[in-house]
């Protein structure tokens, strides 16, 4: 507290105000925050909008504001620093302090407006949009949030506090600038385990496996609509805007009143919303018209516009008919949005259901394509670079490529079976030391000697699996518990840095060399992953091994594409990389709506 | 009325597809029966022995049928050649190029395409139609020649098909409905959901709705299949493989396990059969 004090007069002394870029930590909750109180002058201030107690640790109650934006923001600052010197209160003067503190709330803080994109379809483009708008709020100096009520994804993130969530709500929060995403922008994730099971994830821990009868009549009318209710009003505490995203169409009548994460959700957030259509198979006008005309008045009077996303070709020719679906449904068209040709990872395995490869490049990267294949957004940085990606599900396409990846998946003991069925675990073994190959998570626990499920935990069936046996590791399911944390890390050989994250039930006995060096703080000593280097080998738990050029790099200068020239490898960092690519997006977003007509459903008349 | 027009509610909701699995349906039962889309936007196209060039979707159509393909089938093939410019292909023949500057006769294109049906009507006990991508795209109703110009023009029934892959499926049904012109909803007969994969009992609800609030009838539900058919489409990239054997025969024998897998489903195949007498 004492140190506290002295900070802030020497903070207060200085006179120093804006952004610290210097300063390591920068910009710790937001691109462009205000670090003029890099220690709060009102602390404790005890606002639960603000910020919360830790009752009973060691050392008492603890008031934690660490999540507190408000302090951060320019407006706070010019207002609170000139009375604070005019009145002449000491950093020690709590009381004057507080006084300062609650004219501020009153003249700075005000609770934010949520908004909700729907989409008339699965992949109408609502991820996207939600990315674009939040990008096009931040470029107006707003502080927007995400927000997914419940998320079905095989692709999750791990947070800075440990929290699993959604990818595209951290890509979506990444949009928005915002540097530690947390729990609260997707408090329902739902993995899907086999065919009818999710496993489901409440504010970024596990909580149990429900299948669809018992999701619908047990999880919802029950916890779920007090945890979608307490996640986006803690959102509206601290940001200027939470983005809402729905799920699938608003418009499915048969399960309505059991759909948490549409209408039901704008309502407990009581937003506004904007329908999404996507374009580019037709039937858009219909699709939109339907989905405002089957929903109750009540919830149809929350859509306030209608985006016609993805077109191709001059989007004035829609003007006309977009016109006409004003006139009939009596909802204003505020954008017409053309294709936007950009690289961002994708939400859903839908989107390479139908694909056999991607990209045009010379070397061939087969990634086994596992029935339950999992944060395959590790592969995004693949396709940067020369490369065919082929998603192989067949020996031919394994023993045909350049180098081999297999990728995570939901069900290690499962999807194994399915590749020893086929014939593609034998293929693998086949190009054992021809070809780099490279497991990732689930794939890496494939590369070992056995997988090791007693009680049937991973798998349909209780028992031990041979695997590949590249690695003489051995994988084991010994309870039902999950490894959730994020990793820093060295290539052990020399050639630089990764950074990622494990998500995975079931643990390895390693016994091979290890790959990498972990550098968290607080970790020195901890080694990750598998190499046997003469045989190209390599097995790691950290997903997003590739995004960091230096690993990428390594793996893909040992592909030789057959009789042609050695790879030529980007050096890009990933993460700058799709920060160009939300800057595209939201110009091609910008290009197509009439932000007039958006800030006006923002609350804002511009 | 012997004949019977397949609406769909976007590009790929399956029309191709069940319109040839229906005209395999009839042919099987001896009822001879011909395949005819009005206007089709396709670059992949298929010679008949008269050295017409037709959609592929057709002639796929013609070989469930148990027919040789021919130009009546698809009257007007629209090929996109550049930006903004189209080769017609007319009856089997290159008619003209439309681009900025020369615009189609449509109402002299449209007669040609309706003496080739009223041909096929009179040579086949049965012509099930396709419509082309979404019947009701408010930008293009007007110039429209498959699905509600062919309606307009013929007074043909119709029944739609949603693919409820994407979701949204009772929205995209009822709001083909309502842009439906209201002249013309009396010929919407029903509908039927594509693609479906899971329990089909939890569709009940919203069948039920959508049948109350649009008159339509629900002739079923036809589940998920990965089947292979020839690619019409530039939008679809299956990548599907099929036996080695004659790829004609693999299609039509991948449509008995479409007819298979619906009747087993429940679908209505003879309720859209009795829509041909009505």
């Amino acid at each position: 507290m004492k140190t506290i004090k002295k900070r802030v007069e020497d903070e207060l002394a200085a006179g120093n105000i804006h952004s610290n870029r210097e300063c390591p930590y920068h910009p710790s909750h937001f691109k462009g925050q205000n670090c003029t109180f890099c220690y709060c002058p009102f602390y404790p201030c005890e606002d639960e909008r603000n910020g919360h107690y830790i009752r009973n640790t060691k050392i008492g109650d603890i008031w934690s504001c660490e999540n507190c934006l408000f302090i951060h923001r320019d407006r706070t600052v010019e207002y609170a620093l000139p009375r604070i010197l005019e009145k002449g209160i000491a950093p020690g003067d709590h009381e004057g302090m507080m006084e300062v503190f609650r004219e501020s709330m009153d003249a700075c803080w005000k609770k934010g407006k949520a908004v909700m994109v729907v989409g008339a379809t699965s992949d109408a483009g609502k991820s996207m949009t939600v990315a674009a708008l939040g990008r096009l709020l931040l470029r107006r100096g707003y502080l927007c949030a995400p927000f997914k009520s419940q998320n079905m994804s095989l692709n999750s993130r791990v947070t800075s506090k440990g929290h699993e969530i959604a990818m595209v709500q951290m890509l979506q929060a990444q949009a928005m600038g915002l540097t530690i995403p947390d729990f609260h922008m997707n408090p329902i994730l739902l993995k899907p385990k086999g065919n009818t099971v999710s496993q489901v994830v409440v504010e970024g821990e596990p909580y149990g496996d429900y299948d669809v009868p018992s999701y619908y009549n047990e999880f919802v009318p029950g916890p779920g609509k007090d945890i979608v209710k307490r996640n986006v009003d803690w959102l509206k505490d601290r940001y200027d805007f939470v983005l809402m995203e729905g799920a699938g169409s608003p418009a499915e009548i048969n399960i309505y009143d059991r759909d948490i994460a549409n209408m039901r959700a704008a309502e407990l957030a009581d937003a506004d919303c904007i329908l999404v259509v996507n374009v580019e198979w037709g039937g858009s006008f219909a699709y939109a018209i339907g989905t405002v005309e089957l929903l109750p008045p009540e919830d149809r009077k929350r859509i306030k516009g209608i985006i016609l996303n993805n077109v191709r070709g001059d989007p004035a020719k829609m003007r006309a008919g977009a016109d006409e679906l004003e006139r009939r449904c009596g909802i204003p068209v505020i954008g017409i949005v053309p294709h936007a040709d950009v690289q961002l990872p994708q939400e859903d395995s839908e989107s390479f259901r139908d694909v056999k490869t991607r990209g045009n490049g010379s070397k061939r990267i087969a990634v086994i394509k596992l029935p339950r294949i999992a944060n395959f957004t590790d592969l995004d940085p693949l396709y940067t670079e020369d490369t065919t990606v082929v998603f192989a599900d067949c020996p031919e396409d394994v023993t045909t490529a350049d180098a081999i990846v297999i990728p995570g998946t939901k069900n290690t003991v499962d999807d194994y079976l399915w590749m020893e069925e086929n014939g593609v675990a034998d293929a693998i073994k086949s190009m054992k030391g021809k070809v780099p190959i490279l497991g990732i998570c689930g794939g890496y626990q494939m590369m070992g000697r056995e997988l090791r499920d007693p009680k049937g935990i991973e798998g349909r069936v209780a028992g031990t699996t041979k695997a590949l046996g590249l690695f003489d590791n051995i994988s084991y399911w010994d309870k039902y518990d999950k490894r959730v944390i994020r990793d820093r890390a060295e290539i052990i050989d020399g050639g630089g840095e990764v950074e990622g994250y494990e998500i995975h039930m079931g643990l390895s006995e390693v016994v091979e060399k290890p790959l990498f060096q972990i550098t968290n703080h607080g970790r020195t000593g901890e080694v990750e992953g598998s190499v046997r280097e003469d045989e190209m080998l390599y097995g790691t738990y950290i997903h997003g091994v590739l995004d960091k050029p230096a690993f990428r790099k390594k793996f893909l200068s040992l592909v030789k594409s057959r009789g042609e020239s050695p790879v030529t490898v980007g050096v890009e960092d990933y993460n700058d990389f799709v920060d160009q690519n939300l800057d595209r997006l939201a110009d091609v977003f910008e290009s197509g709506i009439d932000m007039k007509a958006f800030m006006r459903i923002m609350g804002v008349e511009e | 009325m012997k004949s019977l027009l397949f609406l769909g509610t976007s590009s790929g909701a399956g029309k191709t597809t069940l319109d040839a699995a229906f005209c395999r349906y009839l042919a099987r039962k001896g009822v001879r029966v011909a395949p005819f889309k009005a206007s089709n936007l396709s670059l992949n196209s298929y010679v008949t022995l008269n050295g017409e060039e037709i959609g592929m979707g057709q002639a796929f159509q013609a070989w469930a049928s148990g027919l040789e393909p021919t130009g009546d089938m698809n009257p007007v093939l629209l090929k996109p050649s550049g930006p903004g410019r189209m080769q017609v292909v007319l009856r089997g023949k290159p008619y003209m190029d439309i681009d900025r500057d020369s615009v189609m006769d449509r109402k002299a294109v449209m007669e040609k395409a309706c003496e080739s049906y009223d041909k096929l009507m009179e040579e086949y006990d049965a012509v099930i139609c396709e419509g082309s991508g979404s019947p009701v795209e408010l930008n293009l109703m007007d110039t429209d020649m498959a699905n509600v110009g062919l309606m307009r023009a013929r007074n043909v029934n119709a029944v739609l098909v949603g693919d409820i892959e994407r979701g949204g499926v009772f929205a995209a049904i009822y709001g083909t409905w309502l842009l439906i012109p209201d002249e013309l909803k009396p010929l919407m007969k029903g509908f039927i959901i594509n693609r479906f994969r899971g329990d089909a009992s939890i569709l009940g609800k919203g069948i039920e709705k959508v049948e109350k609030i649009t008159g339509m009838k629900c002739y079923g539900i036809v589940p998920y299949e990965i089947l292979k058919f020839p690619e019409e489409d530039s939008l679809s990239d299956t990548g599907g493989a099929i036996g080695d054997g004659d790829i004609h025969k693999e299609f039509v024998e991948n449509l008995d396990r479409l007819i298979d897998s619906a009747e087993k489903a429940g679908v209505d195949i003879a309720g859209l059969e009795a829509l041909l007498n009505e």
